[in-house]
């Protein structure tokens, strides 16, 4: 178990900056997952913890100590990378066993080790099968126990369940969902996958050109994102964004029957916009007290059965996420209401209330 | 008015069918989405409607005239291909006017085209960089322009949004739906991917390995009243849970399931996974949780229940049950939404 603290690191690849003066402490004991598209300076960022890249600026801490120019054998890491180097006539017991091997343990506490990581891959059935004979998603489980089993200061995971089919990937998944409930260790993974971060993580770094825009417990970045690019990026769809003006004492916008009373620190000038979930725009009935209409252009099916409608609402378009079913038809008047809790307000991108 | 019918297209490889007599007609206007696995014959298909290759059996017809033996280039239909395939040393606009200086079309013919394409696409600032110089999604979006830009008005899109960014797809299944609209052009787009498909389609054709067509209709009917059980199956996502069943003394049991449905031999039972309803363990059918994945607003939760697994799914709001990793759950799934199909038909 260590913290990882990364001050004001900069990696730059000629002119392209990869990494841009990233503050962050990646909390002990925890399973912190590096979210964003490619390009987003993820890998990179990962790789100078690894020591695999040097940082053009900035220091990174393992645990209290700085080893921004350690070489990567001595700063206590263990790796999983997208296409693992295993022990291919090795069977899976013995490619766990064997990094072990090179440490100061004595062999009842390398069984104990062995025996436990078999336990939680649910591999012990397959302890003795050789490695060549086994499928990508049960091959990669075997990577990512073989690193936690050593129990180093450390271990980063570079998106793992690429290459790995999916009915693989839900074993692997769910396998390194119990190593990390049992065993707590400081975790780093990356991906680009907005679903397996919010179910891995404890907490989610969301990057973006060479950023972190948030790090947060899963829930909260999806509820509460401090950015525009947040609540785009989380959510199948992402937040609808309407222009939003001051009118009076409150905050005015397509959607919002009432105006919103205007949050304490809005900046007096930049582009105002509030930020609703597509799950959050509820249907009345009927025109009401609280409620807006707009007219339904078309409904779509979405993931679990949702009906996605788009529906005009003078010259914006929102998308609302039902429930499930929707019988309405194009064209129709739809009735609109959203809690003023629901409501998120951004001037120029960034969250003020 | 149909746009394009094709009548008992065949065409094997190595005496493999890769496309084993597929007939298909395409409304005039449609957004038509081809959805099938990776190997149900799609890309096939759209090499031998823009004449890359021969069929050995079937006709095509465009607009009401056979075109089955006509050579590429007097074919009206402009083509999307699945690769960005952008030549590295030109500019997006040379890239996208490529086709159009090929042809030998007058330069300021070319310049209004191009105009025109780089417009719908939001593109117009990238016109003097080069391919390298590009994300994956601009890339795309002058593969799209380069193939729109063909004066047809029927085109096909080889699954043009496979391995770019989930958030890249979504944004460009908009860009999309809105050019069909612009072009008043009729699509006809190939994809794998479930959700994508629902979204772009206003006509759906479900095709299963080697280009048999399962159901073609439009989406929100391909999604509540599949016709077997693999077309269930391959629309929608999650994925549909089907069981092998049997019938017997008035119940059809599947897996730990049993509805009282009156029949006779063996069925196969799907229900989707919004209708497997989870509830504090209880009376009832009991189900171990192996996975919770977190959606944001809804969870997709992976259950073993007494040897079979379940996919169920739950909204994440408050006053919904939310199960969670290893817990014990009650599941129940009602009568009315599920799918009985004839046993081992269709998967």
């Amino acid at each position: 178990m260590a913290e990882i603290v990364i001050e004001k690191v900069t990696k730059r690849f000629e002119k392209f900056t990869a990494v841009d003066a990233v503050d962050i402490k990646f909390r002990s004991g925890e399973v912190s997952c590096l979210l964003g598209s490619s390009g987003c300076g993820k890998t990179t960022l990962m790789r100078m913890i690894a020591g695999l890249e040097t940082p053009t600026a900035g220091r990174i801490l393992i645990d209290g100590r700085d080893v921004t120019s350690l070489p990567t054998k001595h700063r206590n890491i263990g790796m999983v990378f997208q296409y693992p180097v295993m022990y291919q006539t090795l069977s899976v017991r013995e490619n766990i066993l064997e990094p072990l091997r090179r440490q100061k343990l004595d062999k009842a506490e390398r069984e104990r080790r062995v025996d436990q990581m078999l336990e939680l891959l649910d591999m012990r059935d397959l302890a003795n099968s050789y490695i060549d004979g086994l499928d990508a998603g049960q091959s990669q489980k075997v990577a990512v126990g073989r690193e936690v089993a050593r129990q180093t200061a450390v271990i980063l995971l570079d998106e793992p369940t690429t290459n790995v089919e999916l009915n693989a990937k839900i074993q692997l998944i769910r396998a390194f969902k119990e190593i990390t409930r049992e065993l707590k260790q400081t975790i780093i993974y990356v991906t680009h996958d907005q679903t397996e971060a919010m179910t891995l993580a404890d907490h989610i770094a969301l990057m973006q050109d060479g950023n972190i825009v948030q790090y947060d417990e899963p829930h909260e970045l999806y509820s509460h994102p401090t950015t525009t690019f947040g609540g785009w990026f989380l959510g199948n769809p992402g937040m609808n964004f309407l222009p939003a003006e001051r009118a009076g004492d409150g905050l005015a916008a397509p959607l919002l029957a009432q105006p919103l009373p205007v949050p304490a620190d809005l900046p007096a000038e930049g582009e105002l916009r509030i930020g609703v979930r597509p799950e959050q725009i509820k249907l009345a009935p009927a025109a009401e007290a609280g409620t807006v209409t707009g007219k339904l252009l078309e409904r779509s099916i979405n993931i679990a059965g949702r009906y996605l409608l788009k529906v005009q609402l003078g010259t914006s378009g929102v998308t609302v996420k039902m429930p499930g079913r929707y019988d309405g038809a194009p064209g129709d008047d739809v009735h609109l209401a959203v809690k003023p809790a629901d409501v998120a307000v951004f001037a120029d991108g960034k969250r003020v209330g | 008015m149909t746009a394009l019918r094709v009548s008992g297209l065949r065409k094997e490889y190595g005496g493999t069918p890769a496309l084993a007599d597929l007939s298909l007609e395409v409304k005039e206007g449609s957004f038509t989405v081809l959805l099938g696995p990776p190997k149900c014959g799609k890309s096939v298909l759209f090499r031998l409607l823009v004449g890359l290759e021969v069929p050995d059996a079937g006709t095509i017809e465009l607009a009401g005239k056979d075109i089955t033996g006509e050579p590429p280039r007097y074919r009206r239909i402009g083509y999307v291909p699945q690769s960005f395939a952008l030549y590295p040393h030109l500019s997006v606009r040379e890239n996208i006017a490529y086709p159009m200086r090929l042809a030998k079309a007058a330069a300021a013919d070319i310049d209004a085209q191009v105009a025109r394409a780089v417009d719908m696409l939001s593109i117009g600032h990238l016109l003097d960089k080069t391919p390298d110089q590009l994300s994956g999604g601009e890339k795309q979006r002058t593969a799209l322009a380069r193939g729109l830009l063909n004066q047809a008005d029927f085109f096909v899109l080889d699954d043009p949004l496979v391995g770019l960014d989930y958030k890249l797809r979504e944004r460009l299944v908009d860009d999309l739906k809105r050019l069909r609209a612009e072009l008043n052009a009729t699509f006809l787009y190939a994809t794998s991917d479930s959700i994508e498909a629902l979204r772009l389609a206003s006509e759906l054709a479900v095709l299963d390995d080697g280009g048999r067509l399962l159901q073609q209709t439009d989406p929100l009917a391909a999604y509540h009243q599949p016709e077997s059980a693999r077309a269930m199956e391959l629309v929608g996502f999650p994925r549909a849970n089907l069981l092998p069943g049997a019938y017997a003394d008035g119940k059809l049991r599947a897996g730990p399931l049993s509805f009282a449905l009156a029949g006779e031999g063996k069925a196969t039972v799907g229900f989707r996974p919004e209708d497997v309803k989870m509830t504090a363990a209880g009376d009832g059918i009991k189900a171990k949780v192996l996975l919770v994945e977190d959606l944001g607003s809804e969870m997709v939760v992976h259950l073993e229940a007494e040897g079979s697994s379940l996919l169920a799914t739950a909204l994440k709001e408050e006053g919904v049950f939310q199960p969670e990793l290893n817990a014990d759950v009650t599941v129940a799934v009602a009568a009315e939404d599920v799918r009985v199909f004839a046993a081992g038909a269709g998967s």
